[in-house]
């Protein structure tokens, strides 16, 4: 998956770029997937077994598309929190 | 009426001591601070907040509202349990804004998000609205244990409906949020293992998946085997486009904050997850088993059909998945079996128990009334509160025969009217206070025209569900969006803040340009943004 992007500066991962857009469609197929594939494998029906099958490779292939853009997110934030946390606290105190 | 051996009270009491142990041994956490009593510090790894929102959304009547679905509809039905895939977008759109927000709550982040006095009125209306519905909430779940209790044992309703949710409030009013959150994991693990075994159990008690197939060939209903068995486009009691509007409500919805009744729940398991991250995966996995959980209850409702089919009664065949339990499962697992309903029921009362107090501690009491208070004291405040929602939620239980229909039709007008608002409020930057404001206002007279007033006075006819839908939007939106327009745009300073600190997605090109303009952003980020 040459053309997802696995290496994000914070201010790219900032952007909304194709990797989440991919990932807003996958994500609801795998619930669908999954709701179905469940129901239908308890029946012991053949395709609700393919359908928990490409639940799960779907799931593989969103957690490689986002995971490292959401870490990115997740590290460069963490970093301005308690600032932000502070405007919050003045917010919330009238102080702003 | 069903007796319990020995092994049965020994099962349920010591569930129910491990429980509330479990809660009150993070007495010392939960008393730190506010954020501790109400998010857990916000240090929590995903899989505690997943296990939380997975615990909180089964609920004593979940597996009444599905059974009633299931058995009416058959597999098609299952699109009715599928509201929760609002979650599939919102992990990795609305998630990640509202948690880099930092917002207590959603009346919270009203503030953030809007300014002036539009933004404090908003802030104090949900608020207000929604320390109302989690007492709402905890009468609605509190009185249907009291009628299970009544159903098992035989005894008054009111019994059912104290007792439990007295022996809840113990370890919330001792460690908040942290016990909450750790007494929903084990009791996440409980009742999914139980939901499984009584599930199978059913199953195999109808013959296997093979004896209910047969049986309903037999019957003739081998379309309850088919999850688009649609009874036309838009005709019959399961139309197409019935199932088209839930799946854009659901899936759409994630784009948004408060599309869902859930989100307020889940707004503060977003935020007591250590990082964006963790929040995103948090909602994804929590939705995850809950919809696992729902494909297991209704192949299992199919099987009671296979064994009791064509009840007429909605308030016999609603107690399908428990009539299965307590029918099927031997001496000794019953005891099992209500212990793990126990603890569905804990679950789900103890997070509206803390939720409700969040908003009148954090939104009510700590913004309006007093700002400079101490965290000791806002931790006090949220004991106080947490008791006085517990009172109340009695006294709803009591009455809720009297207005739950009233209560169920102002849950619909609540989602209806204001479900575009909810995401215009996310992805557009023109959307301001008033504009949201007013989505609310004309929706209450909206619903009550649409789904009431009009259809009695035979002005037009009481309209399918989702055509309530369609139109209660399109009618709002002709009273909000030219208000947003006649008034002004939030305050740019509010807007740049909320923007370069949450990142929200959708349109948002002029604000981005004022925090490039004030060297918040890089220019990077900026050309990137294109025609936003």
């Amino acid at each position: 998956m040459g053309w997802i992007k696995t290496k994000w500066t914070p201010e790219q991962a900032d952007r909304w770029t194709k990797e989440d857009y991919i990932t807003f469609i996958i994500s609801p197929l795998i619930y669908v997937l999954l709701a179905l594939g469940v129901a239908f494998s308890l029946l012991l029906l053949w395709y609700g077994w393919v359908m928990v099958g490409a639940s799960i490779i779907l799931l593989i292939v969103m957690i490689k598309i986002i995971d490292p853009k959401l870490k990115a997110i997740s590290e460069d934030y963490e970093t301005k929190q308690k600032k932000y946390l502070e405007d919050l606290e003045k917010i919330a105190r009238w102080e702003e | 009426m069903v007796n319990f051996a020995f092994l049965d009270w020994f099962w349920l009491v010591a569930f129910i001591i491990l429980m509330v142990f479990c809660g009150v041994l993070f007495y010392k956490l939960g008393k730190r601070s506010l954020s501790d009593f109400f998010l857990a510090g916000r240090g929590l790894p995903w899989w505690l907040p997943a296990a939380s929102v997975y615990a909180t959304h089964s609920a004593t009547d979940t597996p009444m509202w599905i059974s009633g679905v299931i058995y009416k509809y058959g597999m098609r039905g299952i699109w009715y349990t599928f509201f929760s895939a609002w979650c599939a977008i919102s992990a990795f759109a609305s998630t990640r804004i509202f948690r880099r927000s930092l917002a207590y709550t959603q009346a919270e982040w009203q503030t953030l998000r809007y300014s002036g006095l539009g933004a404090e009125l908003l802030r104090g209306w949900i608020a207000g609205w929604q320390v109302f519905m989690n007492m709402f909430v905890l009468g609605w779940v509190g009185i249907a244990m009291g009628k299970l209790c009544g159903f098992l044992f035989g005894w008054p309703e009111w019994i059912g409906l104290i007792l439990f949710s007295s022996l809840c409030a113990i370890y919330v009013l001792a460690a908040g949020y942290w016990g909450v959150v750790m007494a929903d994991f084990q009791q996440g693990v409980i009742a999914f293992s139980v939901i499984i075994i009584v599930s199978l159990w059913g199953i195999v008690a109808a013959g296997g998946p093979s004896g209910i197939m047969a049986k309903l060939d037999a019957l003739g209903e081998t379309w309850r085997l088919s999850p688009f068995a649609f009874s036309g486009v838009t005709s019959g009691d399961f139309p197409l486009a019935w199932f088209l509007t839930m799946m854009v409500i659901a899936i759409i919805g994630g784009f948004g904050m408060g599309t869902a009744i859930d989100w307020y729940p889940e707004a503060q398991r977003i935020q007591s997850a250590k990082t964006v991250r963790d929040s995103s995966y948090s909602i994804w996995a929590g939705s995850a088993l809950i919809i696992v959980r729902n494909s297991l209850w209704t192949v299992a409702i199919l099987a009671f059909y296979s064994l009791y089919p064509r009840i007429q009664s909605t308030a016999e065949y609603e107690m399908a998945w428990y009539r299965l339990g307590f029918e099927f499962l031997p001496v000794g697992l019953v005891g099992f079996f209500f212990a793990a309903i126990v603890a569905i029921h804990l679950s789900t009362i103890s997070t509206h128990l803390n939720l409700g107090a969040s908003y009148a501690t954090r939104d009510l009491y700590h913004h309006y009334f007093k700002p400079k208070a101490s965290d000791k004291e806002l931790v006090w405040v949220g004991r106080i509160t947490t008791l006085i929602i517990l009172l109340g939620s009695f006294v709803y239980g009591l009455m809720m025969q009297e207005i739950t229909q009233w209560l169920i039709f102002a849950l619909w007008i609540m989602a209806a009217g204001i479900w575009l608002p909810n995401i215009l409020q996310v992805i557009w930057w023109r959307f301001n206070a008033w504009g949201y404001l007013s989505s609310w206002i004309a929706n209450l007279g909206f619903s009550w025209l649409v789904v009431w007033v009009l259809p009695e006075f035979k002005v037009i006819p009481v309209l399918p569900d989702y055509l309530q839908f369609w139109s209660m939007m399109v009618l709002g939106a002709v009273i909000y969006i030219p208000i947003t327009f006649l008034t002004k745009p939030e305050d740019m300073d509010r807007l740049v803040k909320y923007y370069v600190m949450s990142r929200p997605l959708g349109w948002w090109k002029p604000v981005a340009e004022e925090a490039e303009r004030r060297g918040l952003l890089k220019l990077e980020d900026h050309r990137s943004r294109g025609g936003n």
